[in-house]
């Protein structure tokens, strides 16, 4: 449903992203991993037309976009099946958390307020945050905003939902709440597009593993094969720098969400069973 | 206190009063709201960095904070005759205010404007909403409760300044107390009163400008507006 060919992308005469190809099917949730500076985030914004690009296409819902040249009309119609969640929340500081779900729908598109408030409830009572609607963003956690992000996200009934390291700037013990929302959306066969440095995570939620460094995609590849039959010298070397903190992770996984956010292989081989029914193609 | 003294007083303080409420005043508020809107509109030429327009903008400030209110007061009321542009004295200092004050609250906006993180229009186009959607619901109610405290004292200042209109003809509550000085030579008992009518006007606007504060808050949702 969405591919993406070629992009490249420079900022302040360095190109950051050298000729970059991507395929997300319905219904997939890949991650995209890889070190600091790869230009990760980099390409998650440009998918969504946050940063101009220099040169390439996306084709998303059988329709081609050129990504150097997109008219405002266009990219308007292509956020319309988007959303995005950002690594620092970015909720509107003036609204409430149910108003900042619903802001969307009524103002873009026009949906009157009662309808735009029931879905925005729903999508709060999906993120574990009904009770909070009311709340303005400075009083949550930063856990609790992420989730209204999320929310925010879900309400506009999306196509794919993109997130950007949505939990690198979480205090580490509201990680867990944001990723185990992460998770049921994935569990309800939502497609995401993932940068994250979690890579737990990652193992036990994704279909498939892009992994960029230096502005180019090195590997992508289903999320089993990536961790198992890998033999691309970076990825080892990246994986084998994280393998400290992953089982460090792991640990603390057990004690605190055993169930959802988890990784290991076992659990890595129910999500995939699962989530290959789930798949249309 | 002297008798005459006494009866000088009590007979032109309701004279400076009224002068300050038929004159001061109007030409505060007039010159403030016209300061207001060419202030934003300035603002938002240079943050949505519209080119040329943004130029005539950087200018128009430079030139005008970089010379005295006063000259700026003598070059438009006795300067633009030569030129065949003359312009009535109550007129001619709204204009000049505006223009001036103007330039000074368009820095305040602008800077208002910048502080709101920028990640909240980005995540207005991604819900959808237009750059002027995201501008209006979003960004600028955040920015005017930044803005206003700043912008309560541009108000005070100029409250102050339009004495300076007393220079060219525009008879308001300065010009009033020094004729009333230059007839009785009571100089400091009458610009004492004067100061007394200035002091008056600005501690209502500073309370009005506490009761504002408070009431911003409240629509922003509490004291920390940022994430």
């Amino acid at each position: 449903m969405l591919e993406l060919k070629d992009l490249h992308k420079s900022m302040g005469g360095t190109e950051i992203l050298h000729g970059v190809d991507l395929t997300l099917r319905k219904g997939e949730v890949l991650a995209v991993l890889g070190p600091s500076g790869s230009g990760k985030t980099t390409l998650l914004r440009c998918l969504n037309f946050l940063e101009a690009s220099d040169s390439g296409s996306v084709t998303f819902l059988g329709k081609e976009f050129d990504m150097s040249a997109v008219s405002r009309k266009d990219i308007a119609e292509y956020r319309k099946h988007t959303a995005f969640v950002f690594q620092n929340f970015n909720l509107f500081a003036n609204k409430t958390a149910l108003q900042n779900v619903t802001e969307g729908l009524t103002v873009a598109r026009k949906m009157p307020k009662s309808e735009a408030e029931r879905i925005g409830m729903d999508a709060l009572k999906k993120v574990g945050l009904a009770d909070k609607a009311d709340s303005y963003p400075s009083r949550l956690s930063g856990g609790q905003q992420q989730r209204v992000a999320i929310a925010r996200a879900i309400a506009a009934q999306p196509d794919v939902i993109f997130f950007d390291e949505p939990t690198s700037a979480l205090d580490p013990e509201l990680i867990g709440e944001v990723l185990n929302v992460i998770k049921q959306l994935a569990d309800d066969g939502m497609t995401m597009i993932i940068v994250t440095h979690e890579i737990s995570f990652a193992r036990s939620v994704a279909d498939e593993i892009l992994f960029m460094d230096n502005g180019k995609i090195l590997v992508q590849t289903d999320t089993k094969d990536f961790f198992e039959k890998n033999d691309n010298k970076r990825v080892r070397e990246f994986l084998g720098s994280l393998s400290e903190r992953m089982t460090f992770n792991e640990n603390k996984d057990q004690k605190n969400h055993s169930a959802a956010h988890s990784s290991g292989t076992s659990d890595g081989k129910r999500g995939r069973v699962r989530k290959k029914g789930r798949r249309k193609k | 206190m002297n008798q005459r003294l006494a009866d000088i007083l009590l007979e032109s303080f309701p004279r400076i009063l009224t002068q300050g409420l038929l004159v001061t005043i109007p030409l505060t508020v007039l010159s403030f709201a016209l300061a207001l809107v060419i202030a934003m509109v300035c603002a938002m030429i240079q943050i949505a960095n519209v080119r040329g327009l943004r130029q005539v903008v950087r200018f128009y400030i430079w030139l005008i904070r970089g010379t005295p209110l006063l000259v700026q007061l003598y070059l438009v009321y006795f300067g633009l005759p030569d030129l065949g542009i003359v312009l009535p004295s109550f007129p001619c200092a709204v204009l000049v205010f505006a223009l001036n004050e103007g330039a000074y609250c368009a820095e305040t906006m602008r800077a208002a404007i910048e502080s709101v993180p920028k990640g909240q229009l980005e995540a207005g186009y991604c819900v959808g909403m237009s750059y002027f959607q995201t501008m209006r619901r979003i960004i600028l109610p955040q920015a005017f409760r930044t803005a206003f405290p700043p912008l309560s004292n541009s108000l005070i200042s100029m409250i102050k300044d339009t004495s300076l209109a007393a220079n060219i003809t525009v008879t308001e509550m300065f010009m009033t107390a020094q004729r009333v000085a230059g007839r009785t030579y009571e100089h400091l008992a009458l610009y004492a009163e004067v100061a007394v009518i200035y002091l008056l006007f600005c501690t209502v606007i500073t309370r009005l400008q506490a009761f504002g504060e408070k009431r911003l808050s409240r629509m922003n949702g509490g004291n920390v507006i940022r994430a």
